[in-house]
């Protein structure tokens, strides 16, 4: 019972992560219906900035909080740059455009930070809970906290403030937006900028959970968190932190605790296969 | 003059929309443009408001070129509209839909006034205020896109195939609404119509477009009694 309490703890863990990295993407998905596939390269790219201002600093709260600012103008930019011109395009073109981006910023990381394991040495300050013989670290403590603000902010941006109304609007129908004096193109922007500066929370709280930065650990993300907002529902915030709360704990129980034969990763594509088969608009999607 | 369109081309790829018609509204008119389906009379609308880009012409609104401006600035200016087939924000609710419409203004606009008098004038948005957009019947989200046209008290409203899709007295309220709006608050409007009866009834001038041009154009009045007029768009016959 001890045993499968503490997984369920780290599976909710994990899922909480899997959610941060999510985010992004349902909300790219959202807003532009592209599939954002460099997504999970912002997050790499926020472990490796992270741990190189804390290192630089000493301080784990510059550290991340550059490396959300840092990922934020890198998301603007490859909107910006990539995604903007290519909007005329078939979706797939954006796709395509979206994997070359994914695949240059890991050659990048390998390049200037070279191809081996770096540690991340780092406490988190959240206090350690005991109870009733079981242990929450910190680290889950810390991962539990930041997730549950993250997605109350989150929350209270897109339902309680005008920003929010307008992020909603756009994702809604653009030039209909526009006519009603919104700045599209800006709210679009702010968008990545939101969605990045999260996915360099998750990357942050990875590199220290692991103790590990290295430049293909946005790999199995990228396609994860693909997995995981068709299973949420495209599109839909809510649906894709729930699907990502609920494979972090699928995961943890069945392969580490029940002792599934299966790759732990392969779980994620098999819910997304099954979803697209009996289920397609996704948990919480609509149509 | 309120609004002056000078030499307007539109073209969709190879695809000419409108080739070079000029047109002219004064402050407090109530204007249509009227034609046939794919005459180009959308697309008029769409570039005034911004939202589809001119191949070639000039767009001066209160003296000024809005030519170059993005479709929020020229919002922002004054000019709203109330698209074809409405176009609400389907998941947003009635009031957020509203709330839309005076994005950036709220602090320069009495919105309770604004509330009190758009709910008067439509009451079922009233009782809808919390429903999400996408479960109002096709009148409803009609009235629902004027009002969120009107929320920010326009200078010019804009207003797209209004009666499409509409029950006949619906289409009846719409417009005496419109009439109203212009009659009572001196609101200047463009409407762009396939219904040439019941906008030429409340207009003041017309233009009348064939595929892309202005073939006629002239007082709302002579228009309907014009025989030539009645026999190709009014569908009466002479």
């Amino acid at each position: 019972m001890q045993l499968f309490i503490e997984q369920l703890l780290n599976g909710v863990a994990m899922g909480s992560i899997y959610a941060l990295i999510t985010l992004g993407l349902a909300l790219v998905y959202g807003i532009l219906r592209i599939l954002h596939i460099a997504h999970a390269a912002i997050y790499t790219v926020g472990a490796y900035v992270g741990l190189f201002l804390f290192k630089l600093s000493g301080s784990l709260i510059i550290g991340v909080a550059g490396s959300m600012v840092f990922c934020a103008l890198l998301g603007v930019g490859i909107e910006r740059f990539v995604y903007y011109p290519l909007l005329k395009y078939p979706p797939y073109v954006p796709l395509i455009g979206s994997i070359a981006v994914m695949l240059a910023i890991e050659e990048l990381c390998r390049l200037v930070a070279g191809p081996q394991i770096l540690t991340f040495q780092a406490v988190l300050p959240f206090p350690q809970f005991q109870i009733g013989g079981i242990t929450v670290s910190s680290t889950l403590t810390a991962v539990y906290c930041i997730t549950a603000l993250v997605l109350l902010l989150l929350w209270y941006i897109t339902s309680k403030t005008e920003l929010g109304l307008a992020m909603r609007a756009v994702s809604q129908d653009i030039p209909i937006a526009d006519a009603m004096g919104i700045n599209s193109h800006l709210i679009v922007s702010l968008t990545f900028a939101i969605g990045s500066a999260i996915a360099a929370v998750a990357g942050s709280l990875v590199g220290i959970y692991y103790n590990q930065v290295y430049p293909t650990m946005g790999t199995v993300p990228a396609y994860k968190t693909l997995a995981l907002i068709v299973v949420g529902g495209l599109g839909s915030v809510p649906g894709a932190v729930v699907a990502s709360l609920l494979l972090g704990v699928a995961e943890t129980l069945l392969i580490g605790y029940a002792n599934i034969p299966l790759p732990r990763d392969a779980l994620a594509f098999i819910a997304m296969i099954a979803v697209l088969m009996w289920r397609s608009e996704g948990l919480l999607g609509s149509r | 003059m309120l609004l002056e369109v000078k030499n307007m081309h539109i073209a969709y790829g190879d695809i000419r929309a409108v080739s070079g018609i000029d047109f002219s509204i004064e402050q407090g008119e109530l204007v249509s443009i009227i034609g046939a389906n794919g005459a180009g009379k959308t697309s008029i609308l769409n570039s005034i408001m911004g939202i589809v880009p001119l191949k070639n012409g000039k767009i001066v609104f209160e003296n000024e070129d809005i030519t170059s401006l993005a479709a929020h600035q020229r919002a922002r200016a004054g000019i709203r509209m109330v698209p074809e087939r409405a176009r609400v924000f389907p998941r947003l609710t009635v009031y957020e839909n509203l709330m839309t419409g005076v994005y950036g203004l709220r602090k320069t606009i009495n919105l309770d006034v604004q509330i009190a008098w758009l709910y008067d004038l439509f009451p079922i948005l009233r009782e809808r205020n919390d429903q999400p957009a996408e479960t109002l019947s096709g009148g409803e989200q009609q009235q629902l896109a004027i009002a969120r046209a009107l929320i920010s008290n326009p200078s010019l409203l804009l207003v797209d195939e209004v009666s499409m899709g509409l029950m006949p007295k619906l289409v009846d309220q719409v417009f005496d609404v419109l009439k109203q709006l212009n009659d009572q608050r001196g609101l200047t409007i463009l409407i762009v119509e396939q219904n040439a009866i019941a906008s030429l009834e409340i207009s003041h001038r017309a233009y009348v477009l064939e595929t892309g041009a202005i073939v006629h154009q002239g007082m709302a009045s002579a228009l309907l009694e014009d025989p030539k007029i009645k026999e190709v768009y009014l569908g009466t016959g002479a």
